[in-house]
Parts: structure tokens; sequence; C-alpha cells
């Protein structure tokens, strides 16, 4: 039965979680790239007479078990989260549109070359694509950033094609062919308004497996090498001092708690 | 007579406001009752209120009295005893309500057995003798996607009554069948009525009302302007909306004064043929469309209708023959009109957005479109509204201003009216062909309904079968 004909169309509001996950999102990057306006102390820069302090007046966050300033220590591992995630989202999500709209446009053999690259990428799991990277260039970011980028492509080139497969096949999109508009009205009309909202959900939750991805490498101590800031890497670093000073430990993992949950909460969707 | 579902003061409110004002009526057993009206008359609603079905969002006040028990609609889901038990509901487009994983007499079955109690192998013979009853016992072994439309209805119609419901709610049974189809339909609810159980059909098809009989009860904004006979009321209407309605059936218009075209050919196809899924649906077809002239074209569905459209327009290719439009016409003078007006427009940008685009994109006059919206009969608000958010007659008439922007010579308009309501219908189809004349701009009508194209058309072209089928 179709109850929609006389149903009045439901209001939508401001979704509060997305509200909230902006908010918790925004602080995040104050505290990381304030220092870099105001300037702070350096994460670098070690102390041992401060070794393993507790907060205090005039430092919040206390010293690492070298007497580094932990609030720099976490700012500038933020930076390198944050952004890392981000650029390896950016540069998934573009090629995986395209090839998504190519494959769903053109179909035939343009679309199972697409989709057969796409399906050899599925099988591998995700995390030893870019351990593997790691292993052959050891030591550098950008092997890092290339096989997070490399892993989270699919998705976007999956979720695209069937989006885009019955949009292009709809009478809605023949009408605009016979009205005489281009492909790239299409793309701008008829595609992007229906993908624009799936990417945000989908990007929100990729950049979030890009933290955790970045921080579990760093935790095996294969990512990003000491003495470089990196959440994982503390967290490793810190574990010996547990019983000496928890809020040492806890702080890299209170941050990507906060970074995840900041993701999901604008990726979820509002249920109906 | 021997009352079965007796209805007191059935209203139903979203939040405060009153959709639907206190209703009461009876039904018997072996007696149908139709209520009749148009999308969003609140006939749906009332059906759903009585049933204790109202989707979250809206409640009800009221009392149903079913199986001498009386239920307070303020509670709906006190009615959940007798649902599948009394109350039976045959859905709308049923092959979509049948589980596409179930062969057709597990479905039936399922029904004797979890709402019957019935043993799983009494409940499989009940099952199979629904499905004898209904003519369908030799489908019991399909899924739905082997079954065709007509026997889908019928599985759903046994796997509905499996429970032993001897009330039918039928909410609009013919939408989108044809002919044929349609008089299975009528014939499956009929054949209920003579065994002595009752239906309650919901629609706002005026032939499914007449063809019926029964009692009718006319419904316009939520409330009952006119009950009785169905024969009396069709015959001799008391209220003035429901002579509109009567008028607006298609074989109540007026002929109209056919306009013989002398002018040139703008479109020739010459000897096409199509198959389609194995199946070759015309061969050896021809058709010359002169400027200006309205052809009708009507035949059953699947009769390959749509496709001879869409081969004149360029969007499909023929198997065979050839298609010569006129030299110099540009290809978007040649336009279509589409079956269901929402799925004719992107869905996520607002119409305005969209006919300006249009003047953009052919650097067309900005002037022309208000006196053409006026004319359709638009107003000005609806421009900044999303397809979805006006109502499908307004939004078909959109879709007519839109191609008529271009300055067609030829319209392919392909079961334009067949998802409105009749008056809505009517008036569309009226416009079409006013701009249409106005314009010297041909139209090729196709419809499922002959009397629609019969009394709009100048020239009706028949499709070319080959051979048998």
């Amino acid at each position: 039965m179709t109850f929609t004909d006389d149903v009045p169309p439901r209001a939508t509001g401001i979704p509060v979680r997305r509200v909230i996950g902006l908010a918790i999102l925004a602080a995040l990057l104050l505290f990381a790239f304030l220092p870099l306006v105001t300037g702070g102390p350096d994460p670098l820069k070690q102390s041992l007479r401060l070794s393993l302090q507790g907060p205090s007046a005039s430092a919040w966050f206390g010293y690492d078990h070298l007497g580094r300033s932990m609030q720099a220590r976490l700012s500038a591992a933020l930076r390198l989260s944050l952004g890392l995630a981000l650029l390896s989202v950016v540069t998934a999500m573009v090629p995986g549109v395209l090839l998504g709209i190519a494959a769903a446009w053109r179909g035939g053999v343009l679309d199972e070359m697409i989709g057969g690259i796409s399906e050899a990428f599925m099988a591998l799991p995700g995390l030893l694509l870019v351990l593997m990277l790691t292993a052959i260039v050891p030591d550098n970011a950008m092997m890092l950033y290339l096989g997070i980028s490399l892993v989270l492509w699919v998705e976007y080139f999956r979720l695209t094609r069937a989006l885009a497969r019955p949009l292009l096949l709809s009478p809605s999109v023949e009408a605009s062919g016979l009205l005489g508009f281009g492909p790239w009205y299409i793309v701008r009309r008829h595609l992007w308004p229906e993908l624009a909202p799936m990417l945000v959900t989908v990007g929100s939750y990729g950049a979030a497996s890009a933290i955790m991805a970045i921080a579990a490498l760093g935790f095996v101590s294969v990512g990003v090498r000491p003495p470089t800031p990196e959440l994982g890497a503390m967290m490793i670093e810190l574990l010996p001092y547990y019983e000496e000073a928890p809020h040492a430990l806890l702080q890299p993992i209170a941050v990507i708690f906060l970074m995840v949950l900041a993701l999901q909460l604008i990726g979820a969707k509002e249920k109906a | 007579m021997n009352i079965v579902l007796k209805v007191t003061d059935a209203a139903v409110f979203a939040g405060k406001t009153q959709l639907v004002e206190p209703t009461s009526f009876d039904l018997a057993a072996g007696r149908v009752l139709t209520i009749l009206g148009e999308t969003g008359s609140g006939k749906s609603l009332l059906v759903q209120a009585v049933a204790g079905l109202l989707p979250t969002g809206l409640s009800a006040t009221g009392f149903t009295e079913v199986g001498g028990k009386s239920f307070d609609l303020t509670a709906p889901t006190s009615l959940r005893p007798v649902w599948g038990r009394t109350l039976g509901i045959l859905p709308q487009e049923p092959w979509l309500a049948l589980d596409p994983t179930m062969r057709a007499l597990d479905q039936v079955a399922e029904g004797h057995r979890l709402v019957r109690d019935l043993e799983p192998e009494a409940a499989r013979l009940a099952a199979r003798s629904d499905l004898v009853a209904l003519g369908v016992g030799d489908a019991e072994r399909k899924l739905p996607g082997e079954l065709s439309g007509g026997m889908a209805q019928r599985v759903a119609f046994a796997a509905a009554r499996a429970g032993g419901a001897r009330i039918v709610i039928a909410d609009e049974p013919t939408k989108g069948l044809d002919a044929t189809r349609r008089n299975d339909v009528i014939a499956l609810l009929m054949k209920e009525v003579e065994a002595g159980g009752s239906v309650l059909v919901i629609t706002h098809d005026l032939a499914l009302a007449k063809q019926m009989g029964g009692d009718i009860a006319v419904v316009l904004q939520g409330r009952v302007i006119e009950r009785g006979d169905a024969g009396t009321v069709l015959t001799n209407p008391s209220h003035a909306y429901t002579k509109r309605l009567i008028a607006a059936d298609p074989a109540n218009w007026i002929a109209p004064t056919t306009h013989e075209q002398q002018g040139e050919h703008i479109l020739v196809a010459e000897g096409v043929s199509k198959a389609r899924g194995g199946r070759l649906l015309f061969s050896g077809q021809s058709l010359r469309v002169r400027r200006g002239e309205i052809i009708g074209l009507s035949g059953a569905s699947g009769s390959g209708k749509s496709s001879l459209g869409d081969i004149l327009l360029g969007l499909i290719k023929p198997d065979e023959g050839t298609i010569t439009r006129l030299p110099g016409a540009e290809r978007h003078r040649f336009q279509k009109i589409y079956q269901d007006p929402p799925s004719a427009f992107p869905a996520r940008i607002t119409i305005g957005q969209n006919l300006s685009d249009l003047i953009r994109r052919h650097s067309l006059d900005n002037i022309s479109l208000p006196p053409l919206m006026k004319r359709l009969g638009l107003s000005k608000d609806l421009l900044g509204r999303l397809p979805a958010e006006v109502s499908g007659g307004e939004l078909q008439r959109f879709s007519i201003a839109r191609a008529m922007l271009l300055d067609p010579v030829f319209l392919f308009a392909d079961e334009p009216t067949s998802r409105l309501d009749p008056i809505t219908q009517q008036e569309t189809v009226a416009l079409l062909v006013e701009l249409a004349r106005e314009r010297s701009c041909a139209v090729l009508f196709v419809s499922h309904d002959k009397a629609l194209i019969e009394k709009t058309c100048d020239n009706i072209v028949e499709i070319a079968h080959s051979g048998g089928k």
C-alpha cells in the first residue's frame, strides 16, 4: 500500500549529531593548529628533569618519559594524523568517484576492467597493503599516505558506480539528454546532488579508519618513526610507564577516541 | 443484512490537524463498498485508520466493530488480533508485496500455518486448494519473479486471505494495469463477494467503481460528500464534485472536432521492427506524422508502444527500418512527456533551477516562461520547490511547459496521464492538446485507455503485430 500519497512531507531539521561531531572536530583542530600561530613548546625538546611530571597549572597535559611537553606532542601528532587522513581521503575520493562515474556511464569493457582492479584491491586486507608498502620503503610518511589512499579509493568507486548506474538509466537523465543537455550537466545536476551526501558519510568514515590505521601502524612501530610525534607510537612509548604516569598514556588514547567519534558523528546518517 | 464491519466516527489527525472528518459506514456480508476519491482526498487514510494501520505520526479516533467486537481506534494495535484472521489486505502492486525468494505455495501456506495455527502438512494442503481455486494451481512451485503479473496478483490474494479473512480491503487494486489485467482483478474480487465475503475497495478509478457495483462513498478533502448505491450515484450524482468526476471519465468526454492535417511530414518511419528480450514487439511498422497532427497509439501493455515512440525519438535503435526526421529541425525539437512525472526531473534540484538551466542552455528568451506557466495554471511559488514537493498533475504540466519552451515539432506523450486522477487527467490532456494545436506541434499520444485516445486524437494507429502474437 502506498502510504505516502496522503502524508505531508516531513520537516528536516539540522542533524544534531553532525553539529556535535563538527564541534568536537573544530575543538581538535584548534588544539592542533593553535600552537603554530601562538607558538608553544617544541615537541622534540627533552628535559629529563620534567620526566613523567603530571598535569600542572603551567603545563595542563604534563610531560612524557623524556620530559617532552605532552601538549606539544599531542598537537603535533594530531596535525600529522588529521592531515594525512584528510589528504588520503581526498586522494582516494577524486579518482574513486571519477572512475565510478566512468564505469557506470560507459559500462562494458571499461566497467569490467576497473571493476576487476577494484576487486583485486578488495581481496587484499587493507592494513596488509599499507604494511607491505611501508616495508618496501620504511620510515616514509609518503608510503603511508599512498597505501591508505590505495585502500580507500575502492569504496568510493563501488558506491559511486552503484549509485550512478540506476540514475544514468533513469528517465530523468534521458529527458535531460533530449532537452539538449550534455554530460557535464548530467554530472552536475543529476549525479552530484545524489553523490554528495554519500561522500560526506563515506569520507568521514574513511578518515576515521585512516586515523586508526596510522595509529595501528605506529603502535607496531611500522609507520612514522620516533622521535616524530604520532599517536600510536606515543602509546607504545608510554606503555611501560603506565603505573607511574597513567595520564600520559591515556592522553593519546583520548585524542584518537575523540577524533574518531567526531568523524563518526559527522558521517552518521540521520535515522528516518 | 448481516453487517460484518461497522465503522463509527472514524477520524484521522496529524497532530491537531484533522485530515479526515468523523465518518461512519457499514459493510455487509456479500457486499462491496467502494470509497472513491482523488489522490490526497484522505480515502486511503480513512481505510488505514479503520484497519489500525496508520503510518506513524498520524492518529485516529472512533471505533471499528468487527466480528462482534468493538475496537477503539485511538489504540490501533488492539486491532492486531483481527489482522489476517478477519481483515485481509490486498496490497497495491502485489508482485512487490510477495517475498521474492519464496515459492508461491509456501507464501500462502505460511498464513495458514502461522495465523490459523495449522500443522505444516495441513497448511500446505489448504494453500494448494486455495491456489487451485484461484486457477493458479500450477504456479505453486514458482518464485514470484517467474509469475506473470496476473498470477502474482492471485497468489498475493490467496496469501492475504490465508488467515481466514472474509473482509478484503483492496487499495487501488487496478493501479497501473491495462484492460485485460484489470478485468482479472475485478473478477477475482467479485468472486469473493459471490462467495459471501465482503470487499472494501479504495480507488480513483471510476470504471472500477462501476464494475464492482455495491455501495459507493465519494470522499473529497477528508469528508464523505456523497454515498449510496453505485448505480444511482454514478448515473445520477447529486454533488457537484461527483458530477465533475463522472464527466472527467474519458468515456464521457465530448469528442473533439478532428483536424485533417495537410502539412508536411515531420517524421516518417518505414518498415520498423524491434525485438526485446527475445520477443518480437512489432515488425514492418510504418508511421507518417504530419506537422501539428495528433496521433493516438493504443494497445495492451508489452505491445511495444513505448518502444516505438522511443525509436521515433532516436532513444533506441530499431532492428530494421528507417526513421526520417524533418530536415533542418534540431534534435531538441523532438521531445517526450513521461508517464511518471517525478522520474522525469532531476530529483535534487528545484524545478525553477531546471527550467532556468534549460533557458540558459538554449539561450532562450526569459519572457516566454511566465505566460506559458500562466496558461498551464502553474503558480510562480512552485518554481522554488523540488519535483517531489509538487503534485503529480502540477509536475506533469511543468514537463509540458519544459517541452514547449523548446518550440517542439514533435512530442511523444507516453501514457502522460495514467498516474493522475480523472479530473487532473482531463485538464492535463486538454492543455497539452490546446498548446500543441496552437504551436503546430505533432503529438504521438500513447495510452492504454481506448476512450481517451478516441476522444483526443485526429488519427489512431495500431501496432503492427507480426505472425500470431
